[in-house]
């Protein structure tokens, strides 16, 4: 099975997201296709699980941005569950969006009639934490790291 | 329970059945519900009757009630009843705080007195429970340390707040005189700041029977076949009581028909939201009410200016525009607009935006809207264990009714002595409200639902049908299960 993503770039300067309008398609194996079956109906617990998978921080390093290790991104889309929202809310954002980050933030107000100003600045101020936590750094692998430390001192213990 | 009172109210209950040709017992039957969940006001029938409590539990620590309302004091009650050596101390300046709050309504409709729901806060403080006749001004929580207005340093190893909120008449531009009012309490310098120029508000019980006075009024110039327009408002701002700007709009329409000056009057409705109640059902009904009784409404129209001289309000319109079109999210922006609209007006009745009071606002206890910010199954505060919040002041969706204390109170109860007791929390508020919405004199709808926004009805009757039982059970029965049921902690 392959599944379709698309990604954001994130600009730490600017605080700010940009599309990136190619598609990547990752395989996944039986026991992936498994995990994303599982996942895949609850749009945070599926990206949750890409961006915590090894085979997954792999794939982006190796085939979608190679040689870019501390650029910082998010996924914009998995098929066809959208993300872009998270990155590009605004105040002037259609009710769908209201309704969905209404739910997301446990957001309520008694008044019946939304108040778009106020309620939309809520939910900008809930986001920034949220697309913090959704950014993925492309990093060096950790463990080759401290393997090559750990030659190192055996290295310098040998001499 | 006061089986004097009782007696009174049932001798009352049974006049008025008769006058239809009933008993007490074809009206149960009628409603399908049982004697006792009658009597006793049924809005949670199995749960009705009143509990024989035994104290059981050994835990101590000193508990500080701020707020001497039927919030604080039912909670005191109920904690007395359950702990053998209890160290309760309220902090309430007034000692008329205890007032029955549903029934200001009724009051502003002729149908009670103000008499009938102002209690004096010392006969309902439990025995052995202190009282502190002061205000707080000053909430210091790492220090479990309360300050009053008259400088005393009150500690606590538990706090509860139940302020209650404040009714904030001053935003509105026209009346900044009125200042922030409390419902109960002396409210003078409110009515003198509302005047004689047709503005009312039953939202204390002064202003209750103002509203009563000049309900009058405007219906004799009805009557008179002079055209007569009343208007109505509901705030920005959560309220207390979400029906009660409703219900004045029925009772109102019930008195000019009773009157036979109906024709000649226009009511109109300008509530800052999009709907008529939160609950899809509810919304439908009141709908179809407010189109059989002939009431005009505009929603998304918040009331920010009274010209008392002119007699006009000024509302703040809000509408959506289309906007751009969004190439990211692929769709139009939303650009929202909005314009002042005067409106005259004979009769003006303003539910006020309300907000929680200053001390509680700017304290370390409050959130950035300044309500108390608690685990709302829990009621327990976000930051500090040891603080607890109940009624209008928690930050509870929908929780802004006496009924929603009714569950409140028993839920923070048992959590307060588990935590004394190092247990687990165990009980959870499910967000039940209920809301008697009186539809005329003698109906009903009996509004009851929590946070599925769904229909929760106690008894096996359609919750959106008006039902006179339900009048019944308004007028005689719900103030006695809250004056001796809920306020002794029992009900």
């Amino acid at each position: 099975m392959q599944v379709k993503f698309k990604f954001v770039a994130y600009d730490e300067s600017f605080d700010k997201f940009e599309q990136d309008d190619n598609e990547y398609l990752l395989e996944l194996d039986d026991e992936q296709i498994e995990t994303y079956n599982l996942y895949k109906d609850v749009d945070l617990h599926l990206y949750n699980w890409f961006q915590e998978s090894e085979f997954f921080l792999d794939w982006i390093k190796e085939e979608v941005y190679p040689d870019s290790i501390g650029k910082k991104i998010a996924i914009a889309e998995i098929n066809d569950i959208i993300y872009l929202r998270f990155f590009f809310f605004k105040v002037t954002s259609g009710d769908v969006h209201y309704e969905y980050f209404k739910k997301l933030f446990n957001l309520y107000h008694e008044s019946d009639w939304q108040d778009r100003e106020e309620f939309g600045e809520d939910i900008l101020e809930l986001l920034k934490p949220k697309r913090q936590e959704l950014i993925i750094e492309i990093k060096e692998d950790v463990v080759e790291d401290d393997e090559s430390e750990l030659n190192k001192n055996t290295l310098e213990v040998s001499e | 329970m006061d089986h004097k009172y009782i007696n009174n109210m049932l001798a009352e209950m049974d006049k008025d059945l008769a006058s239809k040709g009933l008993s007490r017992r074809d009206a149960m039957k009628l409603a399908g519900i049982s004697g006792a969940s009658l009597l006793m006001g049924g809005a949670t029938s199995a749960e009705a009757s009143t509990e024989e409590v035994v104290a059981s539990s050994d835990a101590k620590g000193k508990i500080v009630i701020v707020g001497g309302g039927l919030a604080g004091i039912s909670t005191a009650a109920r904690l007395t009843l359950n702990l053998k050596n209890h160290d309760i101390t309220i902090i309430e300046p007034e000692a008329k705080s205890v007032s029955y709050q549903p029934g200001q309504t009724l009051v502003a409709a002729g149908i009670w007195d103000a008499d009938d729901i102002s209690y004096n806060r010392d006969d309902f403080v439990p025995d052995g429970v202190k009282v502190i006749e002061d205000k707080v001004i000053d909430f210091q929580p790492n220090k479990n340390e309360v300050t009053t207005a008259k400088g005393q340093v009150v500690s606590y190893d538990y706090l509860i707040v139940a302020t209650g909120l404040q009714l904030d008449f001053e935003r509105i531009k026209g009346l900044e005189y009125a200042g922030r009012a409390y419902s109960s309490g002396d409210n003078t310098k409110l009515l003198n700041a509302l005047g004689e120029s047709g503005i009312c508000s039953l939202y204390t019980a002064e202003g209750a029977t103002k509203t009563w006075e000049l309900m009058q009024k405007s219906i004799e110039q009805a009557k008179s076949g002079k055209k007569t327009k009343f208007v109505f408002t509901h705030p920005s701002t959560p309220i207390k009581c979400g029906g009660a700007p409703k219900k004045i709009i029925y009772l109102a329409n019930s008195r000019l028909k009773d009157a036979g000056a109906r024709e000649n009057a226009e009511i109109v409705f300008y509530p800052n939201g999009g709907a008529m109640f939160g609950v899809p059902e509810y919304h439908d009904a009141i709908l179809g009410q407010f189109k059989r009784e002939n009431f005009k409404w505009h929603y998304r129209h918040n009331l920010i200016e009274v010209e008392p001289e002119n007699k006009i309000a000024v509302f703040d319109a809000k509408w959506q525009e289309k906007g751009e079109w969004d190439p990211v999210l692929k769709e139009f922006e939303v650009i929202a607009k909005h314009e002042k609209k005067r409106v005259p007006y004979d009769f003006l009745h303003i539910t006020p935006p309300q907000l929680a009071p200053r001390e509680v606002r700017e304290s370390d206890l409050g959130s950035a809207k300044g309500w108390v910010p608690v685990n709302k199954e829990t009621l327990q505060h976000v930051k500090y264990d040891n603080i607890y919040a109940i009624g209008d002041i928690a930050q509870v969706p929908m929780g802004k009714t006496g009924g929603s204390v009714r569950k409140q109170y028993k839920v923070l109860v048992d959590n307060l002595i588990a935590q004394m007791e190092g247990k687990p929390l165990p009980s959870k508020y499910a967000g039940y409200t209920v809301c008697p919405l009186i539809t005329s004199i003698g109906t009903v709808m009996l509004a009851e639902f929590d946070w599925t926004v769904k229909p929760t009805p106690s008894f096996p009757l359609d919750p959106t049908v008006e039902r006179w039982v339900f009048w019944l059970m308004k007028v005689y029965a719900l103030k006695p299960m809250t004056m001796y049921g809920m306020l002794s902690g029992r009900a």
